[in-house]
This record gives C-alpha cells, structure tokens and sequence, in this order.
C-alpha cells in the first residue's frame, strides 16, 4: 500500500474521527466492537471494508443499515479473503486503465475467528498468497458468536460452548487445541506476506499502530486480534478490557509482530501470570478442574517457549 | 386486504452514516448510566477511546467527559478501565430523565 | 474491420471478452472450459488484453472475486464447469440479489459422480433458481455474438444482472469452427463501458447488503423477480439491437427450423440442435412432418414465445441433455419447463420428453430418427403414449 506510516503516540493522541459511528446491536461491552471502532480510527477515511458474515455484520447491520462511515460491503462467511482480493484487483485495473480518478484505498477484511480460519482459511490463504494489498484482520472472539456461540478452532482447550458443553463424558468441555493462525499465515508458508501481528484491544494504542503498519507495508498484512465477548465467554459486560490485559498478562494471548518473518514483542514482559488469574470470572471456565487448569498452563508454557518468550512461566501444578 | 411492504433500497444497499446510526438507537438499553466526577477525572481519555458505541464525548478545549446517553447501553466499561475510578454506574431508575 | 477466424467456441468468447474490454477475470482449472483462461492468460501477457487475471483457489473463489470486482465497478468474468459450477452455488444468489452484473462462462459437463468430462446441461440448470440469465449457444459464432449480447443486457440500468454464457463440452468448447470476429468499433457502439449505480467509492461511501427484517425480504425478492420479466423486454430489443449493427440476427428466445407445415416438432438447446436440423432435413425427405425449436433461452424461461407458436404443433418432443431426477414427467428441466409454459394454451400440443446425449454422447441421426419414430407413435395416438423416454433405454419403438 502507498500510505505512509504515522504512529499514533499515545491514547490521548488518537486521531478524534469516528468512522464506526454510535448505533449498532452488538452486544453491551462487545470486544470485537471496540476491536471495529480503533481500527476504522486508525485507517481512516480512505477505507473499504468487508464484512464476512458473523457478529461484526448481523449486529453492526441490524436493520438494513449500519454504523460506518466509510464504504462496506458484506462477504460471504467463506469469502472474505477472495471478495477483498476482487476488490483490490478492480481498483489496481480500473485506476491503471483511467476508468477512475479515486485514489488506492485501504481495503480491510474483519472476519471473525470462522471467516478467517475455519470455513474462511481457503480464501485467506489464496489472497496471502496471491499477495493482494489488503489487510485481512481476524477478529478473535473465540467461538462462533453469531450464531449463539459455538465451538470454532480458536476457542481455547476447555471452553465451555454449545458444541463443546461439559458432561460425564467430556468433563473438560472442549478437548482440542486452538489453531495458530499467526503460524499458519505469517509463519513463512505464505511468502507475500511480510507483516503480521496479534494484536489486543486491551492494547487499544499498540493496536491501531499494528493496523497503520499493515496498511504501509506493500502486499497482504494479517492482523489476530483477541476480542473478549461477554455472552460467549459468560461475564459481565465492563470486564471486557481488563480480561483481554489479563490475557496477555497470563499467556493466554501473546502480542507480538512479525515482520519479515522476525519476531518482535510489543510489550516487555517478565513473568507470567498465573492461568487462574484469566480463567476466574468466566463462565465458559468454571466446570475446569484442576487437571484441565493444568493442561492449559503447560500448554502456555510450552507455546512461550516456542515462541521464545524470555519470561519466568507459573509452575504447572 | 393486500399487505404493504416498505419500501426497499436497490439490491440492499443503503448510504453510509455521517455522525450516528439512528436507525439502531440503543440507549434504552442501559440500567447502569455513567456518571463521571469530573473533578477526580484526569481527561486520560482511556474511557473515551475504549467505548463500544463512541459514547463517551471528549470536549478536549474544555477538557471534560460526558455521555452520549442516546447510544450508551450502560456496559461500565468506561466506568472499569479509568485509572482513576472517576466514573460510578448509577442505577436508570434512580434519574427522572 | 470483421476479422474471419477459425477455431473454439472458447476463443470464441475470449474473442468476446478481448472486445469489451475486461477489467477482471477469475481463473481455475477444470474441464471443458480451461482454455478459455489459458487464452486469456497468453493474451495478458502479449499485452493483447489488459485485463487482470486473479488464479482463484477454486470455483468458489472465482465467483467471489468476480463479485467483488463488480461491487468495485469493475467488468469481471469468470467461467467453470460440472461441479466446479456447484462448487461455487452459494455465490449465485448474492451476486444476482446484489445486482453485479459479471459474466460467467460455462464450457458444460456432466456431474460427478463419477469424473465424466462429458457434456451435459445439468451443471449450470441446478442453479437456474437463483435469478440469472442465461442459455446455451449452438456454436462459436453464437457463442461470441451471446457473450455481447449478454454483456448488454446484463449492465443495461434497468436490468443489472449476472449471465451465464452456456455451451456444449467439447462440442462448443473444443471444435474448431469458423466464425467472424466482429469490428470495434461496432461492439464500442454496441456496449457502453460499465456504470453501475453503486459501486465501492470513499467519495460516496455506502453500506451493501446489511442484514434485513424479514419484512423488508419480499420486497427485495419481488424486486427481483420484476427485473427477471422486464428481461424478456430488453432481450428483444438487445437482439434486434445486435442484428442491426452486426448484420446477424439471432430469434431472440425461440430458433425455429423447417417448422413450416411441421406436425412434430424436437424441442432443445445447444449444440445438439446442429445434429438435430441435418436430421429433420432427412425426416422430412423421408415424410415425417417434423421442425425444430431451438431455445437460445432457459432464464428468464420464454414461456410466451413458447405459447404465441405451441398451438401450430401436435406433438412437441422435448429433449433434455441433463436430469432432473423425480422431476415431474421422469425427464428433465426443459421437459418440465416446456408443459408449465403452455399448459392452458388452448389446442396446445402433446408434450413428450426425451433425455439423451448425456455423459457426453452425441445424439446420433440414428437416435433423432428413432425419437421422430416415437413422436409419429404419439400423433399416431393422439395422447402421450410415454411421458419421458430415455433414449436407448427404455424407447417404445
């Protein structure tokens, strides 16, 4: 892309347009809401989006209208990645041939966990490999929300939703491990993309510099941001913000970039929180026994290894 | 008696919105409505950058919060994230407006 | 200048797209209908076309890059067959509810399973529902010549609809055959370049497609219906349009050959009606009162061309290259299509199905003569004396 990078310094200092304007039906503390309005803030004016079924489409466009102010189009929820790529390819041809006079805009994708790495990964995939300029974020609510919260490939080990509800049988609720998307997109096996990153909206400042550095950098940029939902995560609405700091705080969610396929941490961090301190207060957690607790700090603790996280990990008990 | 419909945009598409989606109003929505100290407030701005709804108004000339109280759904997470607890959740039923 | 060419029905449409200028195309293979992209492709990069051609990760893929091309205000094709086309079925409602205008080009081929690259029109009719136009070109000259028109008619401001350019797998497709690349200078006359109504633009931002009230849904959907009628207007005067300026002049819904005094008539589409004339000229040496219909299209369906010439027939034999298992009749589409579209015409014809051609077979002089055996049977007796016959397998005669 041809904008050029302009860090936003501080909270203080964002920029003050809305572009993801009052009035829409997400639900009261909605994460990926928050999520929506600092992204279209950091990109700005020059924007269109689209919109891959999910929550960020059937709450934001109930009814027959909704909250941007910039250009957007609704995707199918396998889609996003190939109608972004049509886009950006009209836009190159038609710019390039004269048949307009409109300037490359910043073509954004915000799929939801589903639309970017479960019925959405092929489209993703293809349009990271095709190396379209545009950003392609995933909103990373955990579950299928839309639809009354269901099991998807990022709901963590032991999440409790209708697809995965603990019982006799399945004390844990769900027995599998999340996807990496960061791993899969940006971990090499896709060539043209040369900037990805978690992001957090507990991080709201990191985060919009993570969206303007996306829209700089030529070619594909993914960005992963946690976005904490309170109906499918069972708490109440104002905690949102604190969940998604004690995410990272625990491991449960790591902020980093990757550029160029070089990691670099956005935040200096020390030590790790216990697990116990993200899992209280949710509801999608409280049937965990210790043993599920277990399991999910050595897994933290594994994958901060891995991900050579320099920090004193909890023990795993 | 036929039934008759509204009226419906070409193929679904409508104008974007210049300040608010008044078509999804949703103030009335809330049971806990913010209120702030604006003594104890630092005009930080975390609240005002953090809301869901863009419902926190920053006056930043007279350096003051208030409250967008058409779209807040009252879910206190500007009330939660201030650094310095100046915003209290205080009951709908307890405000004559 | 016209330009004489020899070759496919692919290159043909090619031809067609090289001429309007494409902004975008969506490319996948699968047979019959690759060529056409690797023809697109090697023509991008001898600067022939200047078009951008997106390799899609499969037929689904290609649908919605062309759909998000279009919303972009771009001029964008895509193309596929057999179950690629039903690969792609979730796109066909949203980018004809959505009104974008792209261009698809189907080279047909019979379903899966098992793999049978052969031709049949069932790929692209199971889709018929969804509110595009569409039909089935007899040979590369048509094909070319529908893909204009199609293009026409498509982005016309009243119309605003995606089409479908059918042919015959490999009968189309891959046989060489002559036909005029036309001038221009006459298609620049033709078809004005693509303005949509909406299109994605920062400087008039707009929100497409937002989720609805189930209220607000019937009228949407009547609105769809009422463009999908008012179709049959524009598809006349498109046609006339087209005649005049290239000189070839097409029915514009219903080809009728050696009608005249004709008591039978074979009703089909698509190449197999090349087979189908050259027979009727033997029959009716032979003394068999029997014409042909050729339906140039399925949607919108021409139930009223049908209607205005049903009654000069006794007997009309439908022949369906394609199934439509546990249809009414125990035929095919067009078979059903056909009895719906005069069933109060007064002193209609018998309507009698046939299913043949399938798998890719081509419909022999032996099989037309054998169904005008079975048809001469019927007005023989009067009445339906078998409502659908699968030729070859379950003939009466």
């Amino acid at each position: 892309m041809t904008v050029q990078y302009e860090e936003i310094k501080s909270v203080k200092k964002a920029p003050d347009e809305e572009f993801y304007l009052p009035g829409h039906r997400t639900c009261a503390g909605c994460g990926p809401a928050i999520g929506y309005r600092l992204i279209a803030k950091a990109a700005g004016r020059n924007t269109i989006f689209i919109g891959p079924t999910g929550c960020m489409y059937v709450a934001n466009t109930s009814y027959a209208c909704g909250p941007w102010k910039v250009p957007w189009t609704h995707a199918q929820i396998t889609n996003g990645g190939a109608v972004a790529s049509g886009i950006e390819v009209a836009f190159k041809q038609l710019i390039k041939k004269g048949k307009i006079k409109d300037e490359f805009p910043n073509i954004i994708v915000m799929a939801g966990d589903g639309g970017s790495i479960d019925i959405g990964v092929q489209a993703a995939s293809a349009l990271f490999y095709r190396g379209h300029d545009v950003l392609f974020i995933m909103y990373d609510n955990e579950s299928y929300a839309n639809t009354g919260i269901q099991v998807s490939p990022m709901t963590p080990y032991g999440g409790n939703t209708t697809f995965t509800p603990p019982g006799p049988m399945i004390p844990e609720g769900k027995k599998l491990f999340p996807k990496d998307p960061m791993l899969i997109f940006a971990g090499g096996g896709h060539p043209a993309v040369k900037y990805a990153a978690t992001a957090s909206i507990g991080y709201p400042v990191d985060l919009m510099n993570k969206v303007r550095k996306g829209l700089a950098f030529e070619g594909p940029a993914f960005l992963h941001v946690h976005c904490p939902c309170p109906k499918g995560w069972t708490y109440p609405s104002d905690r949102t913000i604190d969940l998604a700091k004690l995410a990272v705080q625990t491991g449960m969610w790591f902020l980093y970039e990757l550029e160029d396929g070089v990691r670099k941490w956005s935040r200096k961090v020390d030590k790790l929180r216990p697990v116990e301190d993200y899992l209280l207060g949710q509801g999608r957690f409280t049937h965990l026994e210790p043993e599920h607790v277990a399991k999910l700090q050595a897994w933290v603790n594994e994958r901060a290894q891995v991900l050579g996280l320099n920090a004193t990990l909890p023990p795993v008990h | 008696m036929a039934k008759s419909y509204p009226e419906v945009p070409f193929a679904a598409i409508v104008p974007c919105p210049t300040v608010e989606n008044d078509k999804m109003v949703t103030g009335n929505w809330r049971s806990l409505r913010p209120v702030v100290d604006m003594e104890t407030c630092t005009f930080c701005k975390t609240c005002w950058l953090l809301c869901p709804d863009a419902s926190v108004v920053s006056d930043d000339e007279a350096e003051e919060i208030s409250f967008n109280l058409k779209y807040c759904k009252g879910c206190g997470i500007c009330s939660s994230v201030c650094p310095v607890d100046a915003i209290r959740r205080v009951p709908e039923l307890d405000f004559t407006d | 200048m016209t330009t004489k060419k020899r070759s496919t029905g692919l290159t043909a449409v090619c031809d067609a797209w090289q001429l309007v200028d494409i902004d975008v195309t969506a490319s996948y293979p699968i047979r019959p209908y690759t060529a056409v992209m690797a023809e697109v492709a090697k023509r991008i990069a001898n600067g022939q076309m200047k078009c951008e051609m997106v390799y899609a990760e499969g037929e689904h893929g290609q649908f919605s890059i062309a759909h998000g091309a279009s919303m972009a205000g771009a001029r964008a094709t895509t193309g596929s067959s057999g179950v690629g086309l039903t690969y792609a079925a979730e796109l066909y409602s949203p980018i004809a509810g959505g009104r974008c205008p792209i261009q698809v080009l189907v080279g047909d081929r019979t379903l899966d399973p098992p793999g049978d690259f052969g031709s049949e029109h069932t790929d692209c009719l199971t889709m018929r529902d969804n509110g595009w136009i569409f039909g089935w070109a007899q040979d590369a000259q048509e094909a070319l010549d529908n893909s204009l028109m199609c293009f026409r008619i498509g982005e016309d401001p009243d119309i605003m609809l995606p089409q479908i350019v059918a042919m015959d797998g490999y009968f189309v497709t891959h046989i060489t055959q002559d036909y005029e690349v036309p001038d221009q200078d006459l298609v620049d006359r033709f078809l004005p370049p693509f303005k949509p109504k909406f299109r994605l633009d920062v400087n008039n931002p707009v929100i497409m497609g937002p989720q609805i009230t189930p209220e607000m849904g019937p009228p949407l959907e009547w609105d769809r219906n009422v463009v999908m009628q008012r179709a049959k207007g524009k598809i006349v005067e498109v046609t006339e349009e087209f005649g005049r300026l290239f000189g070839r002049h097409y029915a514009p819904f219903v080809e009728e050959y050696m009608t005249e005094g004709a008591e039978m008539v074979f009703l089909l589409q698509g190449a197999h009606a090349v087979t189908c004339k050259s027979a009727v000229k033997y029959l009716r040496e032979a003394g068999y009162p029997v014409g042909m219909l050729r339906l140039r299209w399925v949607r919108p369906f021409p139930e009223e061309a049908l209607q205005a010439i049903a009654a000069k027939f006794k007997v009309i034999g439908v022949i369906d290259t394609g199934t439509s298992y546990g249809a009414a009749g125990g035929g095919g589409v067009l078979l059903v299509e056909t009895r719906a579209s005069i069933s109060e015409t007064p002193d209609k014809p018998i309507v009698q199905g046939f299913t043949s051609g399938l798998g890719g077979e081509v419909i022999t002089h032996d099989e037309f003569f054998r169904m005008a055996e079975m048809m001469r049977k019927t007005l023989e007796a009067g009445q339906l004396v078998q409502s659908s016959t699968w030729v070859n397998f379950n003939d009466y005669v």
